[in-house]
């Protein structure tokens, strides 16, 4: 079984990210979104545990934000959003 | 705003007729809004109008029909504690009718 | 089929709406019979410590409420044990009975299991 975790919480004020982190699987996958990819800014270790994981990243919330979609995660567009989210067994989000 | 009226005394009611006040309960009016209901009020309905008012005083809140069941049953016994002893005592309907009858809001996990 | 359904719970109990909406969530599942889990993390584990005193602020009881599940038919009841451990919060004399405490491999185990998870 894989989740698709969606997180759209600045991990700089908010404990969601972390939560996340900490429970998710080598099957599961996580998809950043709003305030959540500002989780790029992320030093030192904390940056490290994310960039071992299977990341998307929401396009327009980058550029909106003037970020770069690193080489370790995935940028997508909404119609890829919707193909991730049949893809995975079940969405959870973090709302 | 939904008004009963007994011996001169004006209680207030919500808009599907659950009292406002759970204060207001006294035994005169659960006779009273079981009147209404076409009910008129045996002992095999105290115990459970009485065994509604324990469950909200331990949960603060109104059970559904399946929690009215198991708390029924637990307490006074499955002969007592099964949805055809508690449908005929209050019309088919036993969290809903059973609850305005012993002064609590609407269960809100029930439809 | 029925689907079966956990609740993640992971708001603190007196200064917002999301931990009573979570319960909401659970009681409704139960009273229709729905197979369903709640599992606390985060600050949602407050909800669990024992003695609190819902009077102080005029709020409905939440604690009382969570007496219910077991009445609502609820009873997989679960605590991320690392959000414990975090605030302090002793898994021995919980406000609310029966619920395990769980490891971070055991959530994800438990989060596998269920067809649908709600996060509030």
């Amino acid at each position: 079984m894989s989740t698709l975790h969606v997180v759209s919480h600045s991990p700089f004020s908010d404990t969601r990210l972390g939560s996340c982190l900490r429970l998710l699987g080598s099957e599961d996958a996580l998809l950043l979104c709003g305030d959540a990819v500002y989780a790029l800014q992320l030093q030192g270790s904390a940056l490290t545990s994310l960039e071992d994981k299977n990341v998307f990243i929401l396009e327009e919330d980058l550029l909106v934000r003037n970020l770069e979609c690193p080489i370790w995660a995935t940028g997508v567009d909404y119609p890829a959003f919707v193909e991730l989210s049949i893809h995975y067994d079940k969405v959870n989000t973090w709302l | 705003m939904n008004v009963l009226t007994l011996s001169g005394k004006s209680i207030e009611l919500d808009k599907d007729g659950y009292l406002l006040d759970l204060n207001d309960w006294s035994t005169e009016v659960a006779q009273a809004l079981a009147a209404q209901a076409g009910i008129e009020l045996s002992p095999e309905h105290w115990e459970i109008l009485e065994l509604l008012r324990r469950f909200y005083q331990e949960f603060e809140l109104s059970p559904a029909t399946r929690p009215l069941i198991k708390y029924t049953a637990l307490k006074l016994g499955p002969e007592k504690g099964n949805s055809l002893h508690l449908n005929r005592l209050f019309n088919g309907t036993p969290a809903k009718l059973a609850a305005k009858l012993a002064g609590l809001p609407k269960p809100t996990n029930c439809l | 089929m029925t689907k079966s359904l956990l609740i993640i719970s992971r708001q603190a109990p007196w200064s917002g709406p999301g931990a009573k909406e979570a319960l909401d969530i659970v009681l409704a599942g139960g009273a229709f019979d729905l197979p369903i889990g709640l599992l606390f993390m985060d600050d949602g584990t407050f909800q669990l410590v024992p003695e609190q005193n819902a009077a102080a602020l005029q709020q409905k009881n939440l604690t009382a409420n969570l007496q219910a599940l077991a009445m609502f038919g609820v009873e997989d009841l679960y605590a991320c044990r690392h959000s414990l451990n975090e605030r302090g919060i002793s898994p021995a004399g919980l406000a609310v009975a029966d619920v395990q405490p769980l490891s971070a491999e055991e959530v994800r185990a438990v989060i596998d299991r269920y067809d649908q998870v709600i996060t509030l």
